[in-house]
């Protein structure tokens, strides 16, 4: 089956006051229906900046795609015209924002900003868009939905807000979603709802789903494969289950054990925590031939420091950008 | 038991606070929303104290009233032997620089125009701590203990990552010689990888200078990891309170099940043990809690009279109390 989005070598560069920068350099990837897919990494590391390569909204006058590809359906993304991005975005592809408490309209209630979205991109009469946002608040768990829908947004709680996003993104139903770190603002308890509504999505309407997020557990609880970003690249990608048992690459190793985590039975043992040393290199510094962990890397030599690695794939499906990704 | 003979450098009881609240209408009552409801909690000497919770469940004011930060509305806060919420003037200023806060966001909570050696030392300054001469070699002290380099100390806050500025708010509430430090979410705002690095710094801090640490956060993988006991709030109140292998183990409460239940986690035999539990709508509005256990309206287990009266916190072993109707003691 051929991937529903297929991403090919793709260069994408930021205009800064200090220069051009490859914000992502060289990246490829596929995503499947139905599929959950997950971006990693440390902040700064291009994993919003995938995301709205992907949209067509890279930031204006200051991002453009360089080179590759972006094979969505039989077009390339990559090339197609704003209009026929708007297009898309409103029927294929929606995304959820970072922030959600600034990306609802405060003046108009939740019940006019799902209609509207529906008028607009199905072509829906008033009557029929009112029920349809109904049906929509109910799906993502909003209690009494009609006593919800005329709320406007200050009126909700940061999770009812979010979960109203997520019926705006779901209003067109979308092949593909990304979800932005969709709860990072929100309260354990309401993650996992919202979790849960991703995982019945996509169970139920064979809808893709990038989820971007910086937990690991949240990647181990939803996705089935996974990409490491780092620095603009792809530093790691395959199955979530065995990247986390057996990580190729020093970085996710990095990432993993790093974190305190809640285990099955807590014992009394509490070693220091794993440190990675040093901070994500600058956006100035993205482009260089070098392995760009290589100044944080514990394994590092000569070979790391000059030159950029090839992606090495293993017969599990992993691909580690490492040199050393087979003594690993 | 209080004081210094039960090991506890922190005892609250019966914490109250309040925050007027306006209400429209006619008649303009005077309204108060109870942010912290008769707290009761103690931290032993050298040990951590966790505090978890919802969102808005009042453990941040909690710390600012343990610091006097905001005023209590009732309650005693015991720092050693001396009621902290009492004390005036010199004493006062003395229990003062025995506790000190660091704050989630790095960003915001240093002054930037003053470099950073002049942010380490102005509590010594406004305190009067020490000779001036000697201050100079507390600092270079400091930003040793708290693993930033001599050069440093001319850099301006912004010229810092927020890691190394978390460790310049560190080395800050270091400098008075603090015994009690409150923590409120320290490394919520920073990557994994410096998060780590900073937790580390943390309890290697409280080992080498026998701190006593109150620690707010939300990530219960760090909780798990900083404390040695922990309270959780719903509404105000304190609903489970034990230590930290009791809590983790064998949570009591339905409130704390369920929250440990939502907690994403790699290990995969935790996932297949886990059954999440889900705890569906918001609490109840704070200005109006219900009479009975506030989290009644979305408990799993709730039957009809638990909304008839709050459920005290009981004991259930040594270091283990919980708030509940329905949990046998
Ligand atoms: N509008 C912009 N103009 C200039 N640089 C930008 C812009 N947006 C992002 N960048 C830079 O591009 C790089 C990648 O940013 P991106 O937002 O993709 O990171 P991220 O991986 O999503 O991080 P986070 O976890 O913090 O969201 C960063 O160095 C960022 O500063
Ligand atoms: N200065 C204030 N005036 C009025 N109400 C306040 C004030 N500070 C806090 N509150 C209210 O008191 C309650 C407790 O707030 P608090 O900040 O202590 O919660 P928290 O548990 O720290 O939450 P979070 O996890 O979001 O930081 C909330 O309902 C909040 O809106
Ligand atoms: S290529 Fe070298 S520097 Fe880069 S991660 Fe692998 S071992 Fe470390
Ligand atoms: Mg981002
Ligand atoms: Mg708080």
């Amino acid at each position: 089956m051929a991937a529903l989005l297929k991403v090919e070598n793709l260069r994408i560069e930021l205009t800064t006051r200090d220069g051009i920068a490859p914000v992502i350099d060289d990246l490829s990837l596929e995503l499947n229906a139905g599929e959950t897919l997950s971006f990693v990494g440390e902040s700064g590391c291009g994993k919003s900046m995938t995301a709205l390569a992907i949209m067509g909204l890279l930031p204006d006058k200051v991002g453009r795609v360089a080179s590759g590809t972006i094979m969505f359906d039989g077009e390339d993304l990559a090339k197609a015209s704003d209009a026929r991005l708007r297009e898309i975005r409103g029927n294929d592809i929606s995304m959820i924002f970072q922030e959600p408490m600034t990306s609802l309209n405060p003046v108009y209630t939740i019940g006019e900003q799902i209609a509207e979205v529906l008028r607009r991109h199905q072509n829906m009469d008033q009557a029929a868009a009112r029920s349809r946002a109904l049906e929509l608040l109910d799906a993502v768990r909003i209690p009494n939905p009609k006593s919800r829908v005329d709320d406007y947004p200050h009126q909700m709680s940061g999770g009812q807000r979010q979960r109203v996003m997520i019926a705006i993104a779901l209003a067109c139903e979308p092949k593909i979603l990304i979800a932005d770190e969709p709860t990072t603002a929100l309260d354990v308890t309401v993650q996992a709802q919202i979790f849960d509504l991703l995982r019945d999505l996509g169970k139920e309407t064979g809808t893709a789903i990038i989820l971007i997020t910086h937990d690991m557990g949240a990647v181990a609880e939803m996705a089935e494969r996974m990409i490491v970003m780092y620095a603009g690249r792809k530093a790691e990608e395959g199955p979530v289950d065995q990247i986390i048992e057996h990580p190729r690459h020093p970085y996710t190793k990095g990432l993993i054990s790093c974190v305190p985590h809640l285990v099955a039975q807590l014992s009394d043992d509490r070693p220091e925590l794993t440190e990675v040393r040093g901070i994500v290199p600058s956006l100035m510094d993205f482009g260089r031939d070098e392995c760009l962990f290589s100044s944080r890397c514990e394994r590092a030599d000569d070979k790391c420091r000059s030159s950029r690695p090839t992606e090495m794939k293993f017969k599990n499906d992993q691909h580690s950008a490492c040199w050393q990704a087979k003594e690993l | 038991m209080s004081g210094e003979s039960s090991g506890n450098l922190l005892s609250v009881e019966n914490l109250t606070v309040r925050f007027p609240v306006k209400q429209g209408g006619l008649f303009k009552r005077k309204t108060f929303l109870y942010a912290v409801d008769d707290v009761s909690f103690a931290v032993k000497r050298g040990e951590t104290l966790a505090i978890v919770g919802e969102s808005g469940s009042g453990k941040t004011t909690a710390a600012l009233a343990v610091a006097r930060l905001v005023d209590a509305h009732l309650g005693t806060v015991k720092l050693g032997e001396h009621d902290f919420l009492t004390l005036k003037d010199e004493a006062l200023r003395k229990a003062r620089a025995k506790v000190q806060f660091i704050f989630q966001d790095p960003y915001a909570s240093l002054n930037p125009r003053l470099r950073a050696e002049a942010v380490v030392r102005e509590p010594l300054d406004s305190l009067d701590e020490g000779e001036p001469s000697k201050r100079q070699e507390t600092v270079d002290e400091l930003f040793k203990a708290v693993g930033l380099r001599p050069e440093q100390q001319r850099l301006f806050p912004h010229q810092f990552s927020g890691g190394q500025r978390q460790r310049i708010g560190i080395a800050r509430a270091l400098a008075t010689r603090p015994e009690l430090i409150i923590c409120d979410e320290p490394v919520s705002a920073l990557d994994v990888a410096v998060q780590a690095q900073i937790l580390n710094l943390l309890r290697k801090l409280q080992k080498d200078f026998g701190l006593t640490y109150l620690f707010i956060s939300h990530d219960l993988g760090v909780v798990q990891h900083m404390c040695d006991s922990i309270a959780v709030m719903y509404m105000g109140k304190i609903v489970e309170h034990a230590d930290r292998k009791s809590l983790f183990n064998n949570p009591k409460h339905p409130y704390t099940q369920a929250l440990l239940s939502a907690v994403p986690s790699v290990d995969k035999k935790r996932r297949e043990a886990t059954k999440r539990i889900l705890i569906p709508g918001d609490p109840p509005d704070p200005i109006n809690p219900p009479k009975g256990c506030r989290f009644a309206n979305r408990c799993p287990i709730a039957v009809p009279s638990c909304s008839d009266s709050q459920p005290a916190l009981r004991a259930l072993g040594d270091s283990h109390t919980v708030a509940c109707h329905l949990v046998d003691c």
